[in-house]
């Protein structure tokens, strides 16, 4: 199949899509390897380990391609293949207890960053982002790296809106919390340590 | 009360401060963003928590990201698509395209076979007066037949089980950064973010145990010659 000339990134994933529907494995290939590195960025928000991020982006491809003949043009393809990354990360996640992952904010002890930590910017983000549950970690990274709608956030999440409000309050409650030279400024830390 | 702990208290406060992360990432529709800028213009704690939220957008936008190259984590999932195909024969069977190849698969090849010729040399070259039974390739190479990346100084194997932070951070203390890989043997491509000299950058990466091999890939200068 000779797939059409698309002016947009979104007709192309489209068009792709029709076209693994119809099964041609060469469209599965191209879409893989253009969602790839995004996929990979988000997922690492979910596990360090890169061995299951790459088993979750070949999970939401087996998916992919058989679920693409089901895919009705409700949200953008991008939507629909990050959801399905979403969901597969979670179930990822619940079959592995004991994974560092799993860790939320109830497992550590209430306690703030100490100020004077010597660290570079993305230091103190690992560590405020380390420690918020997976849910708020992974709608921070869908606003704010991906650049996803509130909308677009509920669809890939499979949620209410009124949830990823909540889920992205909380997160930036504790990041505040967490993140003080991130959330003052240089101004503000300076004033937290005086 | 004053003016300020009123305006904080309403309702409208708050439904527009669950609105601010989609300000900052510019997703909001016309008519929320009109509500938003009209808040922000009597909200000082809104303005200080929009200020905050562009930060944190902007350092998680910023966060380094490691690439991987997907064509081996690709290859796999051909191999349980056609695994699928044969258990189950109602799943679209691969189309073959022989006059329409993807540009990658033909680089693929011709890496896969400049890179055997260039092991086979090596080899010749390296235990040409060894006996040829010995040399029974019970390895992966980490050189190949590819141009050496911009920038490279350094080839390094990791062990699988690294994570991503730790990678980052040891890479951050040679000085190093990722300018190609991991290949599908494993191996990155390094260059120096410094004037840390390769010599140091590797000691620095081998007293780590999750460094499995780095090696510089520029001669070493001999001993006598000028820096």
């Amino acid at each position: 199949m000779t797939l059409p000339v698309k002016n947009s990134p979104k007709e192309r994933d489209s068009a792709l899509l029709v076209a693994i529907a119809a099964g041609d494995r060469r469209a599965l290939e191209e879409l893989y390897l253009s969602f790839h590195r995004r996929l990979a960025r988000f997922l690492s928000r979910f596990t360090s380990r890169y061995e299951n991020v790459e088993e979750i982006i070949n999970d939401t491809f087996m998916v992919v391609w058989q679920s693409a003949k089901d895919f009705r043009n409700a949200s953008q393809v991008s939507t629909w293949i990050i959801g399905i990354a979403y969901r597969t990360a979670l179930k990822s996640f619940r079959r592995q207890k004991n994974h560092a992952a799993a860790q939320s904010l109830e497992d550590y002890p209430e306690q703030t960053v100490d100020p004077t930590f010597d660290a570079e910017l993305n230091d103190w983000l690992n560590h405020g982002l380390s420690r918020l549950p997976m849910e708020q970690r992974l709608t921070l990274e869908l606003a704010y790296h991906m650049g996803h709608s509130l909308e677009e956030i509920a669809a890939i999440t499979d949620c209410p809106v009124g949830t990823v409000k909540a889920r992205m309050f909380h997160a930036r409650e504790k990041l505040r919390q967490y993140l003080p030279a991130l959330s003052g400024g240089p101004a503000g830390l300076s004033a937290r340590i005086g | 009360m004053t003016h300020n702990r009123r305006i904080e208290n309403s309702a409208e406060h708050h439904e527009v401060s669950a609105l601010l992360p989609w300000y900052v990432n510019e997703t909001l529709g016309e008519i929320d963003r009109q509500r938003v800028d009209a808040h922000l213009g009597m909200c000082a704690a809104c303005r200080e928590d929009l200020a905050a939220q562009r930060r944190i957008c902007e350092a998680i936008d910023a966060q380094p990201a490691i690439d991987y190259m997907p064509v081996a984590s690709l290859k796999r999932l051909q191999a349980r698509l056609d695994a699928l195909g044969e258990s189950d024969p109602t799943i679209a069977p691969v189309k073959e395209q022989p006059t329409q190849r993807l540009p990658w698969r033909g680089w693929m090849a011709a890496s896969v076979a400049a890179l055997a010729v260039a092991v086979a040399l090596l080899a010749a070259n390296r235990f040409v007066q060894t006996d040829a039974h010995l040399m029974q390739p019970n390895y992966r190479t980490v050189t190949n037949s590819a141009p050496r990346p911009q920038g490279e100084v350094i080839r390094a194997v990791f062990a699988p089980s690294i994570t991503l932070v730790e990678l980052q951070s040891i890479l951050d203390e040679a000085q190093l950064r990722i300018v190609s890989g991991p290949t599908e043997a494993g191996v990155y491509s390094l260059a120096s973010n410094s004037t840390l000299t390769v010599r140091a950058s590797l000691a620095l990466l081998r007293q780590h145990s999750t460094v499995r091999f780095a090696e510089g890939t520029l001669p070493e200068p001999e001993p006598g010659d000028s820096p």
